[in-house]
């Protein structure tokens, strides 16, 4: 890549607001850095405390939801390619945190992943935190591993979950969320 | 009994278990790589440790939590629930639960943990803050 094209992304990210992304494979250590440089950059910005947290939290949930994802499927060439599929990105836009993330997901798993996601966006505060206390309550090694993390982002958002689905070929979707924070 | 001891990652807690003084403690961050492995220990321990106590005994638990993911968040509650059993069975036991008051988010935490817990004394008990 030449200047050229450095300077453009560059001005691409500012552009749209981001503060900090990754698109790559994502390993527990890189989480982990990229969170605490997430958190040290909103300290340095004067970031409110709560604030700073649930940015921190979510922008967790997120990248261990693509992870773990990618991780329970079988190693080879197909898992390869979903891991590289992964992305994570902290915005500000009018104000406020925006934390997105973005993977391929196999059909299968997409009607599944829209009921739980609509059942969610209809829930008030009240109606989220009943549904997280009983989820609070299913084993750990429970397959939809990704409901409780779902359900907590959708807590401390201040809109309803954003998502989207697009079709890439016969057997994946690209799976994209964004929470207001 | 041995006491338990491990020491604090960037992403797990330092636990610190006192078996003779029956005081427990959990410090600091919980978003383990994998939650089941990094507590499955911590479960051994307090199992053989509340089985072995005297009827009527007394435990203190300090958690000072600074942020639980999801599946961190359910193992906390597994937790909880066996010292709750505990209490029901006759154990004395307080959890203090403790928050600065500059993060609500670990404040809420408490607060739902305390609404699931029956027997056990729960203590949400506030810090001094950390920024001034």
């Amino acid at each position: 890549m030449d200047n050229l094209d450095l300077v453009r992304l560059q001005e691409e990210l500012s552009a749209q607001g981001i503060l900090m992304s990754f698109s790559g494979p994502f390993s527990h250590s890189i989480i982990e850095e990229l969170g605490v440089a997430v958190k040290n950059y909103l300290e340095s910005a004067q970031v409110a405390r709560p604030a700073l947290m649930d940015v921190f939290a979510v922008y967790i949930e997120q990248a261990q939801n693509v992870r773990n994802y990618i991780d329970r499927r079988e190693q080879g060439p197909e898992q390869a390619r979903l891991s590289h599929s992964g992305i994570v990105v902290v915005a500000r836009k009018d104000g406020r945190y925006v934390v997105s993330s973005g993977n391929l997901v196999d059909r299968v798993d997409a009607p599944s992943l829209v009921a739980h996601l609509e059942r969610l966006r209809a829930l008030d505060k009240a109606g989220l935190k009943a549904l997280y206390k009983q989820r609070m309550r299913e084993p750990l090694s429970d397959r939809s591993g990704a409901g409780l993390g779902l359900i907590d982002m959708a807590r401390k958002a201040a809109e309803p979950l954003d998502y989207g689905l697009s079709a890439v070929d016969e057997q994946y979707m690209f799976f994209s969320l964004r929470v207001m924070i | 009994m041995d006491n338990l001891t491990i020491e604090a990652t960037r992403s797990s807690p330092a636990i610190r278990f006192d078996a003779e003084n029956r005081r427990l403690s959990i410090q600091g961050e919980s978003y383990p790589e994998n939650a089941a492995a990094f507590y499955g220990p911590v479960f051994a321990w307090l199992k053989a440790f509340l089985g072995g106590l005297e009827p009527a005994a007394s435990v203190r638990v300090d958690l000072e939590v600074l942020y639980l993911n999801s599946s961190s968040t359910k193992v906390m509650l597994n937790f909880l629930d066996l010292l709750d059993q505990a209490a029901q069975a006759g154990t004395r036991i307080v959890v203090n639960w403790y928050y600065d008051p500059d993060n609500e988010a670990v404040l809420e935490c408490g607060q739902d943990f305390g609404e699931e817990l029956q027997s056990l004394s729960f203590v949400l008990v506030e810090t001094p803050r950390e920024s001034t």
